[in-house]
């Protein structure tokens, strides 16, 4: 879908690239996340991408085609989802949708979308009496409104509550089984876990990882398996090698005489990755 | 074009929800009342001014509000990633500010007909009238572009009346005779802008009317070429976060 080779920017106030000489690809039909934490050049990289930023150096190929050469049609096939509320607050969000739609050529039905993301009740309300996580699930309405092929969402869960995010999450997961392409931008872990195919971290305006999260978490985590099991009256905790753990005799006797309480693989979560890939502390 | 006239549903859609055009009728109400309560029976010559006031100000302060609740409502980014070009976007918010002004004229032409005398070519003053208020939509544009929030573009607009609005009306009121600054004032389009409009009054040399025709419209197209170059620099700015 989209091809980024050695992709440079600077804003012109700025001294230093904002991205400094990046490639990826983003393949039809996967959910692939941008991740790393703020100012590392996210929001920029995707800017670029939507034609939201030029005066870049480098190609950008959307189906094969430099993204310079497309014109206002382009927007027909994409969709963009803000994380901040993008709304006339004093228009109901019928209005809002009404009058996105109709600039348009095709729609898909608004009315389903708002019954899902339970936001129908309320579409003759004014946007302004709508709580935060309202019009995050309208700015999501207002991403999808075009059926677009290729779908970017910087935090689209981000001030949902765990059932709202999980029908947004069961969203994007069925726009992915139909054909469709999502670059997903996100600090939420859990979401990256859950959805992308495969992720790049950037850092410094570079990208310093892209794989699959199940491959990321191969190569950050320790093979080995932890076991916590009742000794006396107390608990003890050992670890074994992941290799060849079905001929280890100390871990089969282990298992097969005491009191097993917890086993975990020691993985790395996708979290301490991005720390780790990063190099920050927290997440800012 | 169909996206033009979505743009301008919208902007005067808005307009209304957002009690613009409550404001803008409240200030045609205004201009009416002066019309009533002056003790003058011919308004031929009072219109033109009052226009002058209200297609100059007016448009820049709608373009303003209009364009600075968008930045505040963060709706630009999404007009941004729209199927609209940032031509159609531009001529919208200017057209559909120049429906408003022409409104203005229709309700002072009207009262003037009804219980004043009014004569003034109407379809001249229409033409003045968008002329006029395209010009100035355009500087309403520039205005934002240099604004953080609405005081910035109260303070930018304020500017612009006491440097180019105030000395004309001067010289119209005949307070400035000073002949050097007559000719002087030929170079600022507020000149040329209330010269277009009393020139629907028969008052004024064709020559002159001519001029300041070619005026606003080279002022127009080369304030348009700047609003569009620097909407991108705009839009950047908007996109960085």
């Amino acid at each position: 879908m989209y091809q980024i080779n050695n992709l440079i920017f600077k804003y012109p106030k700025n001294k230093r690239d904002t991205i400094k000489d990046i490639s990826f690809e983003i393949k039809d039909g996967e959910i692939f996340g941008l991740l790393g934490p703020s100012g590392v050049g996210k929001s920029t990289t995707q800017k670029i991408l939507i034609k939201l930023l030029t005066g870049y150096k480098g190609e950008v190929l959307y189906k094969g085609r430099d993204l310079k050469f497309y014109e206002k049609d382009f927007y027909e096939e994409i969709g963009v989802g803000f994380e901040m509320p993008v709304h006339f607050s004093k228009l109901t969000a019928e209005e809002n949708i009404d009058f996105f739609k109709k600039l348009y050529n095709s729609n898909i039905d608004t009315d389903s979308l708002l019954k899902r993301l339970g936001l129908y009740d309320d579409r003759k309300k004014k946007v302004s009496e709508f709580s935060k996580g309202m019009k995050i699930r309208l700015n999501f309405v207002r991403a999808m409104i075009n059926n677009p092929k290729m779908l970017f969402l910087d935090e689209p869960t981000n001030g949902l509550d765990p059932s709202n995010a999980r029908i947004v999450k069961e969203i994007i997961k069925e726009y992915k089984e139909q054909g469709g392409t999502v670059l997903l931008t996100t600090h939420l872990m859990n979401d990256v876990d859950e959805l992308c195919d495969r992720v790049a971290f950037m850092a410094d305006g570079k990208i310093a990882e892209i794989s699959t999260p199940k491959d990321l978490k191969l190569k950050y985590g320790e093979r080995k398996v932890e076991i916590e099991y009742k000794e006396g009256e107390g608990i003890n905790k050992q670890s074994f090698e992941l290799d060849s753990l079905g001929n280890n005799l100390e871990f089969l006797k282990l298992i097969k005489e005491k009191e097993i309480i917890t086993i975990h693989s020691k993985e790395n979560t996708l979290d301490d990755i991005f720390i780790k890939v990063t190099g920050v502390k927290k997440y800012e | 074009m169909s996206n033009f006239f979505v743009l301008i549903n919208g902007e005067i859609q808005r307009m209304k929800k957002y009690n613009i055009l409550t404001a803008s009728i409240f200030v045609s109400l205004i201009w009416i009342g002066i019309l009533h309560f002056i003790d003058v029976e011919d308004v031929t010559n009072i219109i033109p001014l009052l226009i002058f006031m209200d297609a100059t100000s007016m448009a820049m302060l709608l373009v303003g509000v209009t364009f600075i609740y968008e930045k505040q409502e963060g709706t630009i980014r999404t007009l941004l990633v729209s199927p609209i070009s940032k031509t159609e976007y531009i001529l919208a918010k200017n057209f559909s500010n120049i429906i408003f002004n022409i409104f203005a004229l229709v309700i002072m032409y009207g009262y003037s007909k009804l219980f004043k005398e009014v004569n003034l070519n109407f379809f001249a003053i229409l033409g003045a009238v968008i002329l006029v208020s395209f010009f100035h939509s355009m500087v309403g544009f520039l205005l934002t572009y240099f604004s953080k929030d609405f005081t910035d573009l109260l303070m930018g607009m304020m500017k612009y009346v006491f440097i180019f609005m105030t000395p004309v009306l001067l010289e119209e009121f005949n307070i400035i005779t000073n002949n050097i600054f007559k000719k002087v004032l030929y170079i600022i389009p507020t000149k040329a802008s209330l010269t277009l409009l009393k020139g629907a009054t028969g008052g004024y040399e064709t020559w002159k009317i001519w001029i300041s025709i070619l005026y606003i419209i080279f002022g127009t197209i080369i304030l348009f070429y700047i609003v569009w170059k620097k909407f991108d620099e705009y839009a950047m700015k908007e996109g960085r976060d």
